[in-house]
């Protein structure tokens, strides 16, 4: 079952670039013949994905040994969750990208990007070595930048170049820093692999300079405050299916590196730079959920919010117990779940009233779409972290985690950070119910009466995505010890090995 | 004195050396063979680069050499892995630049000439890697140089002249104080071998490590006019944009490696002189990482945008020389590998275009909008050339040259040239997404278009197919400098 772990990252990079260079050729590739190849490609890839998961199997073999490279491809409880997730997004994406095509390019240059994109987030899950880590790291870049820049919002010309240039310049830096770090602990270990890597023991000193360089590198990714401000303005210009892989899989990529980069090798460094972290993703969701309140743009508003939810997950992971990284994890999935699934309502609002300004006075969504209105719902109702559904489990956790830190973090500033996040969470609460009242029950006071709008529900590809993508925000809230169960080894054993 | 020759390991410089005698012979013969001259002179470079490849194969002695002194002593020209490797992209460089060179319309007294001026050059880049006596050094290493200010200023037009000139001034400058920096070796080492045994002693003395020290400050100032260091860099602009495109390439490419060859003979036994010889590097690499990306990005000539890229290109090769590291010379010769091609890349699409529609519609970067649509071959060799320049998938070679060079900084732990070196990546990729982002937008015609030529189109299809190959399997680049 080696091959699935081949046929995982690379069907998607393979098709994609095929589909991107045929479509130089003389005769253009058709929209359906893109969308078909996308569909069968990405499909296959999650079975290869599912057959990884369960399988488990283990390839290892020298790459570039100039570089000390290695194709090491294998998984753990860490990353199976993360490998489905993009998997199951990467299909999802497809078949949202047949019902809503962006002008700005033909067909097949666009399936092909997203392609490229699915293919290196899954490549970035599997690869067990740092510095492919790093390659599959760029992978994205390339094709993000096309989807946000020539597919992106038509409107607005300067903003988009602008958005696209600010994602591109601000993720090399990351990334670049993120090598820097790399090569260090690689040069040090002797070995790229991420058990070697864990397995070495810088001097603390060195461990707090490294893991410093780290998190600057990885926090623009993922995004950490005061580094996220090319996430609202990607998010806001990007197409719908560039904003969902952006959520579900580039965010991510930022997390999952901190897990295997800076948590698991570098103890030391992670816990003394731990309160300023955590400070700062407190700062985060607070900042978050304030300008949350007050944004007018409603896709630039789920951005801010993304922002205030990574905010929760470096809390949990900088808490430095098995709790907090568990929960960290968990609300890193459900992030992805529930920020695809609103940016695909909210995409789909966007088009339909074609902007997607909040202080426009607009017909209630309940009743003219009654199958977009409950998505969105649900939507906002797990990203206030109700209970039931997937929002909630990861926050609470993440909270609780910081109340309780572990290692020698002091007991006091975490409480007073932990107290102060829950404030956060009230603010979601705050936002969620403001756009809910906006959106779904409709402007009641003052204003001109509202312009007849046609009757535009979700049908076919739309509704079968905002579907799904419920449908997994629920299941997630209502049995999450599945997802905890698949994690929970995994770090045991990561915290044992830091624990020493 | 009696000295062994091996000429088959002499090859790589002889067969140029003695090819370019043999053109002159040649063009007095038969004056009217033209521009075939250009075709001769890259058949002799292949040859000597069919010479070289012994050298790079992973069975061969490591190093290689001979023209060695009487009674065990040491040995004048010696090739390693690395030197090998550098040999070898010297010639095929060489080789490309005349093939690109071989359609250009010149005046047919003017070919042999240029032919004979190239094959010259060359020789001395692969001389100058395997000279291991500050005489043949200092020659090889301006036998190198020479004949370039000449090429440009074959050209004949005013701003080719002007380019020789700087380029001319600079050159006598650098080899002032090269020479200089060779007489304070030679006064500290007692030597005129290059040899680290000699180093080594003279180090352990403090008077003469002293002068030690300054020589090599003074060798590295002056390679680092030929490497256009900042800031030693001022000619570069001048002689890219005033040379014809294909010289430019040379300047870029060819004339880069046999620096970079300069720079690592010396540097091989330097580092037991510790890191405050090295901090130099650091500075002059930082210095021109940032000063040609932030010049790059305003630059609207595509000759002088590719000159400020060299400038900063040349900060990433030798800053793995900044650290003290086993790796350091192979991680330089790496980068130097990837940068060498992807630029001469990058010069046959110029050339190509130039020669198609003119250089006035190839030289400005906003007549390249909508190369994609326009000419989607050069489009996308060109778009593959700037992705490997600026170290992003899909062309993973240049993300690996990139691993290579910060490496051993990283390794070192020198966290301020680290962060300097990634700011630089991203400026780097900023100053490349402007051209990509013309390649990507509006469509602009020149007032008129011939087909590419047949020889342009057939280097360029070679030069996509070389940067894809490579950055699957990037090893197969990399294994030229050793492992």
């Amino acid at each position: 079952m080696v091959a699935a772990l081949l046929v995982a990252p690379l069907a998607p990079i393979v098709a994609g670039l095929a589909l991107v260079v045929g479509d130089r050729s003389a005769r253009a590739v058709s929209r359906h013949t893109a969308y078909i190849v996308s569909l069968v490609v990405t499909v296959l890839a999650l079975l290869a994905c599912v057959v990884i998961a369960v399988q488990r199997p283990v390839l290892d073999r020298q790459w570039v040994p100039e570089i000390g490279m290695r194709l090491h491809l294998a998984v753990d409880g860490i990353s199976v969750p993360l490998l489905l997730m993009t998997a199951a997004v990467g299909v999802l994406v497809v078949l949202h990208a047949r019902h809503e095509q962006p002008e700005g390019g033909t067909p097949a240059t666009f399936f092909g990007c997203l392609l490229l994109v699915i293919g290196g987030g899954i490549a970035s899950f599997l690869v067990q070595d740092a510095i492919s880590f790093f390659v599959a790291f760029e992978v994205v870049l390339v094709p993000m930048w096309v989807l946000i820049g020539r597919f992106g919002d038509r409107r607005d010309a300067r903003e988009r170049s602008r958005a696209a240039n600010t994602f591109v310049l601000y993720t090399v830096l990351g990334s670049t820093l993120m090598l820097v770090g790399i090569l260090t602990m690689t040069f040090a270990a002797g070995t790229s692999d991420f058990a070697g890597l864990a397995a070495h023991r810088l001097p603390a000193g060195q461990q707090t300079a490294v893991a410093l360089i780290l998190l600057i590198g990885l926090g623009i990714k993922v995004p950490m405050w005061p580094l996220h401000s090319w996430l609202p303005r990607a998010h806001t210009v990007a197409p719908t299916a560039g904003s969902m892989l952006l959520a579900a899989v580039l965010l991510k990529m930022g997390t999952y590196g901190l897990v295997r980069l800076v948590i698991a090798p570098l103890p030391d460094g992670v816990q003394r730079l731990a309160p300023y972290v955590a400070t700062l993703a407190v700062i985060g969701i607070i900042w978050g959920g304030l300008v949350c309140l007050v944004e007018r743009s409603l896709k630039r508003l789920v951005a801010w919010s993304s922002v205030a939810h990574m905010g929760f997950v470096l809390l949990g992971l900088m808490s430095g117990t098995a709790i907090g990284l568990q929960a960290a994890l968990y609300a890193n999935i459900a992030h992805g779940v529930i920020s695809a699934l609103l940016f695909a309502v909210v995409g789909g609002l966007k088009h339909r009233w074609g902007s997607d300004d909040l202080d426009t006075v607009r017909r209630s969504l309940r009743d003219i779409s009654p199958r977009l209105s409950l998505a969105l719902v649900i939507g906002f109702a797990a990203s206030m972290g109700l209970p039931g559904l997937a929002g909630f489990w990861g926050e609470v956790l993440a909270i609780f985690g910081a109340w309780s830190p572990g290692g020698d973090r002091p007991l006091g500033w975490f409480r007073v950070l932990a107290a102060v996040a829950s404030v956060g969470a009230v603010l979601a609460a705050a936002y969620a119910l403001r756009v809910l009242r906006i959106v779904w029950q409709g402007r009641a006071e003052g204003g001109a009466p509202p312009a007849a709008e046609p009757e535009t529900d979700a049908h076919g590809n739309e509704w079968l995505v905002a579907g799904a993508l419920s449908v997994a925000a629920i299941a997630l809230g209502v049995v999450p010890v599945v997802l905890l169960h698949t994690t929970s080894d995994a770090v045991t054993h990561l915290m044992a090995v830091t624990g020493r | 004195m009696k000295l062994t020759y091996h000429w088959w390991l002499l090859a790589p410089v002889l067969i140029p050396a003695v090819g370019c005698v043999l053109l002159l012979v040649l063009d007095a013969l038969l004056p009217r063979l033209g521009r075939s001259h250009w075709a001769i002179a890259a058949v002799l470079l292949l040859a000597g680069a069919a010479a070289a490849v012994p050298g790079v194969l992973p069975s061969a002695d490591d190093p290689r050499d001979t023209l060695c002194l009487p009674h065990g002593g040491a040995c004048l020209y010696s090739v390693d892995h690395v030197g090998a490797g550098l040999q070898l992209a010297a010639l095929v460089s060489g080789a490309v630049i005349a093939l690109l060179a071989l359609p250009i319309r010149v005046p047919a007294e003017r070919a042999a000439v240029q032919a004979t001026l190239l094959l010259a050059a060359t020789a001395g880049a692969t001389g100058v890697v395997a000279s291991r006596d500050l005489g043949s050094w200092l020659v090889m290493l301006e036998l190198a140089t020479l004949p370039a200010i000449a090429l440009v200023a074959l050209r004949a037009r005013r701003a080719a002249v002007d380019g020789a000139l700087a380029l001319l001034t600079t050159a006598l400058v650098s080899f002032a104080i090269t020479a200089m920096g060779a007489a304070l070796w030679f006064a500290a080492t007692g030597s005129a071998l290059l040899s680290g045994d000699a180093v080594l002693h003279a180090a352990q003395d403090p008077d003469s490590r002293r002068i030690l020290v300054l020589a090599v400050v003074f060798i590295l100032a002056g390679l680092g006019f030929k490497l256009s260091l900042v800031p030693f860099h001022a000619w570069t602009p001048e002689a890219f944009s005033g040379a014809s495109v294909p010289i430019g390439g040379f300047l870029a490419v060819t004339s880069k490696i046999a620096a970079l060859a300069a720079l690592l003979v010396i540097f091989r036994g330097v580092t037991v002189l510790g890191t405050s010889a090295l901090a130099a590097v650091g500075v002059l690499a930082a210095v021109s990482m940032t000063l040609g990306n932030v010049m790059a990005l305003r630059e609207r000539n595509a000759l002088r945008f590719l000159a400020w890229s060299t400038v900063s290109q040349a900060g990433w090769v030798v800053l793995p020389l900044a650290a003290v590291s086993s790796r350091a010379v192979r991680s330089a010769a790496a980068y130097l590998m990837v940068y060498a091609l992807a630029t001469l890349v990058v010069f046959a699409v110029v050339t190509a275009l130039a020669h198609a529609d003119g250089r006035a519609d190839a030289t400005d970067l906003s007549s390249y909008g909508g190369l994609l649509r326009r000419r989607p071959l050069l489009a996308v060799t060109l778009a593959l050339g700037l992705l490997t320049l600026m170290g992003l998938p899909p062309a993973v070679i240049g993300l690996v040259a990139k691993v290579a060079a910060i490496g051993p900084v990283a390794g070192g732990r020198m966290w301020i040239l680290a962060v300097i070196a990634a700011l630089n990546a991203m400026l780097g990729v900023a100053v490349y997404l402007r051209w990509l982002r013309i390649l990507f937008g509006a469509r602009k015609d020149p007032e008129h278009a011939d087909a590419l030529h047949p020889l342009h189109r057939i280097l360029v299809i070679v030069g996509a197919a070389a940067l894809a190959v490579t950055s699957i399997a990037p090893q197969w680049l990399l294994q030229f400098v050793g492992r």
